[in-house]
């Protein structure tokens, strides 16, 4: 299976005041294209780092990532901020969805970014809404929806564009138990079906037990004992 | 880029930060185009009161004071003969005498207002060519002409100052005989008195000015005048100079009105960059999210930059319509005459700057605030 992401001796630090604080320590990682992987690891880990690292939201202070073959730690800002609308979707805990728009609108704003025409940026939106589940919602503002539909919607703005890489901070971490599976199986249907590649940051045992594949973080380092191997990738 | 949409309708999130924006801008606007309109009326005023046609003769040290002038009552024939190239009309040479003075009238409803006062004798339409009558006649004994604004400068209903109704001062009653107009210029503020009538009532044996006309005469010619009769002790000063002058003596008026506009505008425009630096701040996750999904920075501060212009560019349309309704054609009284505030162009294209430069400049400080933190910390931000 060939490797989406390579991170090359990452590391990541920052000062605060007088103190070098260093997150991410010399992390070395690859992830198989279609793989489902969950970061682990206490507050202050370094997970939620790594992640936003991966998905061209912050930079390395050394060492390389290389995603899809471009080494996106070596990109400036605005190229970072092009790569993320063509190659990353982000899911957040808190959804962040923007409550002015409806369900419809937000899943549309990332293709916006692209050159489509209205009729297909609607089609892609209703699929996307229709493979999360939600259809009948398009033209609900957040407010009116739940928690578990919010991240329906917020789940479906991340694939409308149809990115190879799927990054989730804690997104069940603010689900019941129940919508909380829900996400877990739509995340694992979109590798197995869409070969989804899904990073995802939790602090939750049953929400890693879903992923193909589960990294313990501590200190900015990976455990070597507690790498988890659940079950194995989608076939490409 | 974000839809104009997305702009329009972050505006109604919360209608009372949009009120306090609106209002904030409306203010500033109004305060601003209040201010040039009284600073341009004023000057428009005084600059078309003077004609380069025109030379005053005052007494020496009174260039600029016509009301403390002295100028002898024989200066008058003395200039019309002995100056060349004066012009004239039917063989009357145009060269006037005239008494200027301020004082305090009555009108037959009791109002008492300060009045500018000219005595002149008909010469004075040879050399002032902008006075036109428009109703009655030229002033006899025991008569006065108004001017048309001259009811504002005494501050009494126009049907006060109608041929026919009277004017007091002292003892004397003064029947209206015409009311004149002279667009523009301060004369139309002020009330003509038959010259010996006025100097009788001021108990004056002398004149405040000769005015002439030149026709091929020039300046110096007349200095020349002056100098040859000194014993008549006159200094020359061309009719614009004069007004030119004498708006540099209302400067600090002017300087004043910015002031107090400026102050009461910069309170509004810090209150709206608050309310903008509130309404951003909320939104500051928001930002980052939009920016994690691809829309760059730029694209979003256009957003931001559209969504303050459309409040305001609303409040400068208050603005305007309460700048139409409040002061266009409002005529304002002042020592020396009266203006009238008019949204000119000049006055439009200031107004509109303003609503575009708070809608502008007004949003960086906020929207800077609100799109340069660092992705991941934005992100977590509340």
């Amino acid at each position: 299976m060939s490797s989406l992401i390579s991170i090359q001796s990452v590391s990541k630090s920052f000062t605060k005041g007088k103190t070098v604080i260093t997150p991410l320590d010399q992390l070395t990682l690859e992830v198989a294209r279609g793989e489902f992987l969950s970061l682990m690891g206490p507050s202050g880990s370094g997970k939620t780092t790594l992640l936003n690292l991966i998905a061209g939201i912050d930079t390395p202070t050394s060492g390389e990532i290389i995603i899809n073959g471009e080494n996106i730690a070596a990109l400036s800002r605005a190229q970072l901020t092009k790569w993320r609308s063509v190659h990353v979707g982000y899911i957040f805990q808190l959804y962040h969805l923007v409550p002015i728009l409806s369900a419809y609108e937000n899943v549309e704003l990332p293709l916006l970014l692209s050159k489509m025409s209205r009729a297909e940026r609607r089609e892609k939106v209703l699929a996307a809404l229709d493979l999360v589940g939600l259809a009948d919602r398009a033209d609900h503002r957040p407010s009116e929806l739940s928690g578990g539909q919010e991240q329906r919607v917020a789940i479906a703005r991340a694939i409308v564009h149809d990115p190879d890489l799927l990054v989730a901070d804690e997104p069940t971490g603010d689900l019941d138990r129940e919508s909380a599976d829900s996400i877990l199986q739509l995340l694992n249907e979109l590798t197995e079906k869409f070969g989804k590649t899904v990073i995802m940051v939790t602090h939750d045992p049953k929400a890693s037990a879903a992923a193909h594949r589960s990294l313990q973080l501590e200190k900015g380092k990976f455990i070597e004992d507690g790498h988890l191997l659940n079950k194995q990738p989608a076939e490409q | 880029m974000l839809p104009f949409t997305y702009a329009l309708r972050n505006l109604f999130r919360d209608p009372s930060r949009l009120l306090q924006t609106v209002g904030g801008s409306a203010l500033v606007v109004f305060l601003l185009i209040a201010a040039v309109a009284l600073t341009r009326g004023m000057d428009e005023v005084l600059s078309a009161s003077g004609s380069t046609q025109n030379v005053l003769l005052v007494g020496k040290g009174s260039e600029e004071s016509i009301e403390r002038s002295e100028v002898p009552v024989a200066a008058e024939s003395a200039t019309a003969t002995s100056v060349v190239g004066i012009a004239e009309k039917l063989g009357v040479t145009a060269v006037s005498g005239e008494i200027f003075y301020q004082a305090p009238v009555l009108t037959e409803d009791g109002t008492k207002g300060p009045a500018l006062l000219r005595g002149v004798f008909e010469s004075a339409l040879l050399v002032h060519v902008q006075v036109r009558l428009i109703d009655g006649h030229f002033p006899s004994p025991g008569e006065v002409m108004v001017g048309h604004l001259a009811h504002r400068k005494l501050g009494v209903p126009a049907s006060q100052l109608e041929v026919g109704k009277s004017i007091f001062w002292g003892n004397e009653e003064l029947k209206i005989s015409g009311i004149f107009v002279a667009p523009g210029t301060v004369l139309e503020s002020e009330i003509w008195f038959d010259r010996n009538d006025l100097a009788s009532l001021t108990q004056r044996d002398s004149l405040s000015s000769v005015t002439l006309r030149m026709d091929t005469a020039e300046l110096e010619d007349i200095e020349l005048f002056t100098f040859q009769r000194n014993d008549l002790e006159l200094s020359a000063i061309r009719e614009d100079r004069y007004y030119a002058k004498l708006s540099e003596f209302y400067e600090p008026i002017k300087l004043m009105t910015w002031v107090t506009a400026i102050l009461v505008a910069a309170g509004a425009v810090f209150g709206g960059l608050n309310t903008l630096y509130a309404a951003f701040a909320a939104r500051i996750k928001e930002m980052a999210t939009l920016q994690s999904i691809g829309f760059g920075r730029v694209a979003l501060f256009i957003s931001l930059i559209q969504e303050s212009l459309l409040a305001t560019m609303t409040g400068t349309l208050l603005a305007f319509l309460a700048a139409y309704f409040l002061l266009d054609g409002r005529t304002v009284p002042f020592s020396t005459g009266t203006f009238t505030l008019v949204l000119s162009p000049a006055v439009i294209l200031a107004g509109l700057s303003a609503g575009l430069l708070l809608g502008l400049i007004g949003t960086i400080p906020p929207a800077a605030r609100c799109l340069l933190p660092k992705l991941p910390s934005a992100l977590r931000s509340n």
